[in-house]
């Protein structure tokens, strides 16, 4: 059931436009991230969401019922959503525990019923030993916790995020990250949470929306967004890959194909700088020669080995050339491989455990699947 | 060279809190402690008779005059203390609402705001009284505005009476006020006024709940700066005033220049000094168990 649509949302300061007919709809209980670079409208959107920004165009639609209703111009006092801030923005005057029963003493809730709800957030969220004291001595973590107590202790509709993590440390953001999660689990409460940090985002995501430039780039559940991307922003955006560009030189002629490949659809042949070519699946409708096409090969995807006769076994369409090692660098867990290949490098990286018998210098076949690369025209757009 | 630079940079470096604090000591000790000790011992001369007070001698007859029922000095001072209260409440109140105007402001009218706060403090104060009376006369602009456009069939007395007193002295006070206000408030972090919202407070409440609470320092600065201006007040209840709004300032001026009675008058203002700084000490125990109770 939806609890949350964004209707065409564009929200303008002068001539910067932050968001940019925007749409959206959250599903009730569902735990939805909004991801992108920084100044890609993403905390915008989440603003507009709880009222602090009225929108130039588009709606608001937000339901306790079996339809939402329309809140665009509802103030944020009257709006059923409660924020997380990135900076907690918990009030100094107010002792912990005052700070976690502020919304239900704005509610007109007893002090004895909302000293109780307060006191329950709090052993949410593990800070009971703290309930007296100065937020402002707090650490970071422990801010946090509060500030997450204080907004589920009006029991939102909705509980809104802006980015509640990044002013932690990382082993800490990467505990609390669970943490949340295990909240989100155990109340329900629908949730839309704000990130530039992808892998916060496939943590936490029940659904991830990929914004750029003010628009949604792509929403879905986590690992199809990461499979199966619809943009070369969405890919590149979303962990490292290798974008290498190509040329479109010529369809494949007939008499070269075989005909399982012909059954794909049409198949273009691209001038690479990998001294081999690809073929991208995509018709000559799609593209005509001399095109740009970017080609993504994720570096988990790279299969790396010992040079027998300059080739490994062709497999199709897929990546079959040699190159040469040119550095090998460890870090922590990984080791981190550049591997030249003609005018290109290409990164790929292996656990320590899995880490390839190879040497700097060293000649090395260097293949990948067809199914593993992803293809996208001079606009972003994925060929298919 | 670079040596001694480095050295000299070094015994500065070390001294620095003293070395800073010197000049303002130097200054407090010339302009303050030393004309001070002078008022403080003329105080405590023989009243003069022929002369302004009898130099070399000891004696309290000043402060005996204060008490001295038949000189009203009383009157006085309870007349200046509630001058005081009054022009401090005004103050405040005016204060508040104007820093929080030039808070909540963007750009060009947050500029004139604050451009009309230090216009006024930068104004010499006879100039400012003088142009409150040409606004608050009865024949002046405000009172013609006001008959001219039929809200009032004769002019207000706004001026040569009491009110005229009030109205000369905030425009003394105010514009340090409104600084003092407004220097704590910009300090209020505006996600603070956000969080409120989201939780349900509407704006008045938000503003009582968040903005309040963080301000009463700034608040409190601006009450101790207004009333103890206010108690030693002087050029105002002269030039806005009637004859009888008399306080301790007129009264030690009349004392000094028309009764001659030097003694006396330094008397009355150590009297007045002492009340000052006693509200300034108040007025600083206030704030520091603020502090406490906030931190603790």
């Amino acid at each position: 059931m939806t609890l949350l649509e964004l209707d065409g949302i564009t929200v303008q300061y002068g001539t910067l436009t932050a968001v940019d007919d925007l749409s959206l709809s959250v599903e009730r209980g569902e735990l939805l991230c909004l991801l992108g670079p920084s100044g890609c409208g993403k905390s915008t959107t989440l603003r507009t969401i709880a009222g602090f920004e009225r929108p130039d165009a588009g709606r608001v639609r937000l339901g306790g019922g079996d339809t939402p209703t329309d809140v665009t111009g509802t103030l944020p006092n009257d709006r059923d959503t409660a924020m997380v801030f990135q900076d907690w923005a918990l009030f100094p005057n107010k002792t912990v525990r005052e700070n976690v029963a502020f919304g239900l003493k704005m509610d007109g809730t007893p002090e004895t019923d909302r000293r109780a709800r307060a006191d329950e957030m709090l052993s949410l969220v593990e800070m009971t030993d703290h309930a007296d004291n100065d937020p402002t001595q707090l650490s970071g973590g422990q801010k946090q916790r509060v500030a997450l107590a204080r907004s589920l202790a009006v029991d939102p509709t909705l509980l809104l995020l802006d980015e509640p993590l990044s002013n932690l440390d990382r082993r800490l953001r990467e505990d609390m990250q669970l943490e949340l999660k295990s909240i989100h689990e155990r109340l329900e409460t629908t949730m839309v949470y704000v990130t530039h940090d992808q892998d916060e985002a496939f943590t936490l995501a029940d659904r991830i929306a990929v914004v750029n430039d003010g628009r949604v780039e792509q929403v879905g559940p986590p690992a199809s967004v990461y499979t199966d991307p619809e943009t070369l922003f969405v890919e590149s955006f979303l962990g490292t890959t290798n974008l290498v560009d190509c040329t479109v030189r010529r369809a494949r002629a007939p008499a070269e194909t075989a005909d399982a490949q012909v059954a794909d659809g049409g198949r273009v042949a691209l001038e690479t700088p990998l001294a081999e070519p690809l073929f991208a699946p995509a018709t000559e409708t799609a593209v005509s020669e001399d095109d740009h096409v970017t080609a993504s090969l994720r570096p988990e995807q790279l299969s790396v080995g010992v040079a027998r006769d300059g080739t490994v076994g062709d497999d199709g369409d897929g990546l079959a050339t040699t190159g040469t090692v040119a550095s090998r660098l460890h870090r922590g867990s990984q080791v981190r491989y550049e591997i030249e290949i003609g005018e290109e490098t290409l990164v790929t990286h292996r656990r320590i455990a899995d880490r390839l018998e190879v040497t700097e210098g060293e000649r090395v076949a260097v293949g990948c699947p067809a199914e593993s690369i992803s293809f996208f025209d001079a606009e972003g757009r994925r060929l298919r | 060279m670079s040596t001694r630079v480095g050295r000299l940079r070094q015994a500065v470096g070390r001294r620095t809190g003293t070395g800073l604090l010197l000049p303002l000591l130097l200054f407090d000790l010339l302009v303050f402690v030393v004309p001070f000790g002078y008022l403080l011992r003329i105080s405590l001369s023989e009243r003069g008779g022929t002369q302004a007070y009898a130099e070399g001698t000891w004696s309290v007859e000043g402060y005996s005059y204060l008490l001295d029922p038949s000189n009203t000095i009383a009157e006085t001072f309870v007349f200046t203390l509630g001058f005081g209260v009054v022009v401090t409440v005004v103050s405040v109140a005016v204060a508040t609402l104007y820093a929080h105007a030039m808070w909540r402001a963007d750009g060009s009218l947050r500029v004139v705001l604050v451009a009309g706060a230090l216009v006024s403090m930068f104004t010499a104060i006879v100039v400012k009284l003088f142009a409150a009376l040409l606004v608050y006369s009865p024949d002046g602009v405000l009172n013609g505005l006001l008959v001219s456009v039929g809200l009032l069939s004769e002019p207000l007395r706004l001026v040569n009476n009491g009110v005229g007193a009030v109205i000369g002295q905030l425009y003394i006070v105010v514009p340090y006020s409104i600084l003092a206000v407004y220097a704590v408030l910009s300090t209020v972090d505006e996600s603070l006024l956000e969080a409120a919202r989201d939780l349900g407070a509407n704006g008045p409440r938000a503003f009582v709940e968040v903005v309040v609470p963080h301000a009463v320092p700034g608040i409190l600065v601006a009450g101790v700066i207004s009333f103890t201006w206010s108690i030693g007040s002087y050029a105002a209840p002269l030039l806005l005033g009637s004859g009888s709004e008399r306080t301790n300032g007129v009264l030690v001026s009349d004392l000094l220049l028309r009764e001659f009675d030097w003694a006396a008058a330094a008397a009355l203002a150590v009297v007045v000094t002492a009340t000052v700084l006693g509200g300034l000490v108040v007025g600083r125990l206030v704030l520091s168990r603020r502090e406490v109770s906030a931190s603790g």
